[in-house]
């Protein structure tokens, strides 16, 4: 048949070109999936110190910055404030560090992106803008195609009439019964 | 298959030229004749009721940025219970955690909360699973809900242009 060898031709090419943003939407379906686990963008790094200083309330803005390079010199400074609960609140370049300026125990945040999935979630979330927008939807549908072609690929015992279908109800299945038991 | 390929590679090629030219004009007739003030979020909120659905113009510092994906941030004014709520929408996509006490400008439509879909409880995103936020955003969270329910009306921006400065 005519039309199998063509969704045959255009499942393996348009399967070879949405690899890679299968793996891009898997990869980054994982770590989005446990958002509530850890932060799928950044990693957290968390230093607790004391420090010394010398305004205490009324910290200059050059006080914390030496401060800041005492606790870690590549730590960049960019403005601070008192919070309504009377901690001093310094927000710095990738971060923020909150001191109780009476006794100077403070926390630092420090993030760091995750490389490349960084970007992967950027791409997921389709926060890049309306031309990744509708980008994306292209290769959405390409995957869809992609997806129902590959059912009709085979024929005989193990095509989709006679083996397929149970493995097809099967994954329909699955996210089903999750569907009714928790929406 | 090749030809196929290279037709939607050019076909991406000019609708991506053409879109950019339209986001250009977009942000070129959205820019007003003359160049609009820039208020503070202090300033805003003292002439909310006569800007509501109107461009605006607003500085402020990011005192909070949304975790889940960066759609929306907080910019504070004076204090941190003087702030606003701005999504980042389509135009500006996301904000990024790294913006976190920069000052930004941020141009877009002043909206006044009036449904349920509209209002952003920052407090929800912990809720529906195993949160694990740290004590620093929670309190950012507990800071804007006290203002939004000490505010008689709550007001939100609908960004369309962000700019660090």
């Amino acid at each position: 048949m005519k039309l199998r060898k063509l969704f045959r031709t255009l499942h393996r090419d348009l399967g070879y070109f949405i690899v890679g943003m299968t793996v891009v939407y898997g990869l980054s379906g994982i770590l989005l999936n446990h958002r509530y686990d850890f932060n799928p963008d950044y990693q957290i790094y968390i230093t607790e110190f004391e420090a010394n200083l010398p305004g205490k309330v009324n910290s200059t803005g050059q006080e914390i910055k030496n401060m800041l390079e005492w606790l870690d010199s590549d730590v960049v400074y960019k403005k601070h404030y008192i919070n309504n609960q009377g901690m001093l609140k310094v927000f710095i370049e990738n971060g923020e560090v909150l001191i109780n300026p009476e006794t100077g125990k403070g926390t630092m945040h420090y993030l760091q992106r995750r490389p490349v999935f960084f970007e992967m979630n950027k791409l997921h979330r389709a926060t890049l803008g309306t031309l990744w927008k509708w980008t994306s939807d292209g290769m959405a549908v390409i995957l869809i195609f992609v997806a129902i072609t590959g059912l009709v690929l085979l024929k005989g015992k193990r095509g989709f009439g006679h083996w397929g279908w149970w493995w097809t109800i099967a994954g329909i299945v699955i996210p089903l019964i999750f569907t009714l038991l928790y929406i | 298959m090749k030809k196929l390929i290279f037709i939607s590679l050019l076909a991406l090629l000019l609708f991506g030229c053409g879109n950019n030219k339209k986001q250009v004009q977009e942000a070129t007739s959205n820019e007003p004749t003359a160049q609009a003030v820039a208020l503070t979020v202090d300033k805003l909120y003292e002439n909310a009721t006569d800007m509501v659905d109107k461009e605006i113009v607003v500085t402020g510092t990011v005192m909070h940025v949304c975790q889940e994906g960066g759609e929306r941030c907080f910019l504070m004014g004076s204090n941190e219970d003087i702030n606003i709520r701005v999504e980042a929408g389509e135009k500006i996509g996301a904000f990024s955690q790294e913006l976190m006490g920069s000052n930004l400008e941020i141009t877009g439509i002043l909206k006044e909360v009036k449904t349920e879909a509209e209002a952003h409880n920052p407090g929800q995103h912990s809720s529906a699973g195993v949160g694990k936020t740290s004590p620093e955003t929670e309190n950012a969270h507990t800071v804007i809900a006290e203002a939004q329910e000490a505010a008689p009306v709550v007001y939100f921006i609908e960004g369309i242009k962000a700019k660090e400065l």
